[in-house]
């Protein structure tokens, strides 16, 4: 059974964790305005999954779930990391044309 | 001696873990939901990355969108998330003066969040920016798009747990708790696909 109340170390965990990913969101935003081109980018998205993880992490409790939900998401992560990078690979690889490209 | 056939006869596990997977029917059950939805995003999310990288040129989208107001919905959204998990403390703790409290507020920041997100819509359309503008913004339309809807269902959902969904409260508290826990973790899924919104298509 669930245990019936968060204590006060829980409670005060969970603000810190909220106030690190607005701080983040903060950092994210700092670093876009530093127009650091390439390496942003890759800052922006490595923040990202950071603040995605600890939010799923805590909020999401998945440091006290099952296995059987890690082992749904790794499958979930496996399968859709392959449907991103197959395609991908085909994009990067393939010879083509400046009409062939998509225009926006 | 017959017994009297109870709803929970009928329906093992809803309120007490399964051997096998160690989590109640519902948990599980919502799991695999966010698995499918991982899977729905992380396609809009490929379909962007595959766009933009096979595009000739794309447009600085920071200079599109309002960053402003997309790093304020971050904040709206991340705010709604721990005053669910307060919610849930509050109901767990059988304080349902303050569940409801932060129930509430958990929908009242969401509606803020469709309204902010209202106004940029409301920006673009007045500057002729449509879905058939431009791949980004076709991208852009359909990813926030969807992300609103799911906000308006999680809208939907919150309302009924804090208001006439209550009554599930005096038949089974710890199926009502649990009920609360799952709308949960699909709330944070929520959050969790906005901070990804955010970072790729407002900033880059």
């Amino acid at each position: 059974m669930m245990k019936q109340n968060l204590s006060p170390s829980e409670f005060k965990r969970d603000i810190q964790i909220y106030f690190t990913i607005i701080a983040m969101t903060g950092l994210i935003l700092g670093i876009h305005h530093l127009h650091l081109g390439t390496w942003g980018i890759a800052l922006i998205v490595l923040i990202a999954v950071s603040e995605a993880t600890i939010l799923g992490y805590f909020f999401m409790h998945l440091m006290t779930k099952k296995k059987t939900i890690h082992l749904v998401l790794l499958l979930t992560l496996v399968v859709f990391l392959t449907l991103l990078f197959w395609p991908a690979w085909d994009v990067a690889y393939s010879p083509r044309t400046p009409s062939e490209f998509t225009t926006y | 001696m017959l017994r009297k056939i109870h709803d929970s006869d009928l329906v093992p596990y809803k309120v007490i873990p399964r051997e096998d997977t160690g989590l109640y029917n519902a948990k599980f059950g919502i799991w695999l939901f966010l698995a499918s939805e991982i899977m729905l995003f992380g396609s809009l999310f490929s379909a962007y990355i595959l766009l933009r990288v096979g595009s000739f040129s794309w447009p600085v989208q920071s200079e599109y969108l309002n960053v402003p107001i997309g790093a304020l919905n971050s904040v709206i959204l991340l705010s709604s998330s721990i005053f669910f998990i307060r919610a849930w403390v509050a109901l767990k703790a059988d304080d349902i003066v303050k569940y409801k409290k932060f129930m509430w507020l958990v929908i009242i920041f969401a509606i803020l969040f469709l309204c902010f997100k209202g106004v940029e819509y409301y920006q673009h359309f007045s500057h002729h920016e449509f879905p058939k503008t431009s791949v980004f913004l076709a991208l852009y339309f359909l990813l926030t798009g969807l992300h609103a809807l799911h906000i308006i269902g999680g809208i939907a959902v919150n309302i009924y747990y804090a208001g006439p969904g209550m009554y599930l409260r005096a038949e089974n508290k710890q199926w009502f708790i649990n009920r609360v826990e799952v709308a949960g973790l699909y709330w944070h899924f929520v959050d969790v696909v906005w901070i990804f919104l955010f970072s790729t298509l407002y900033l880059f």
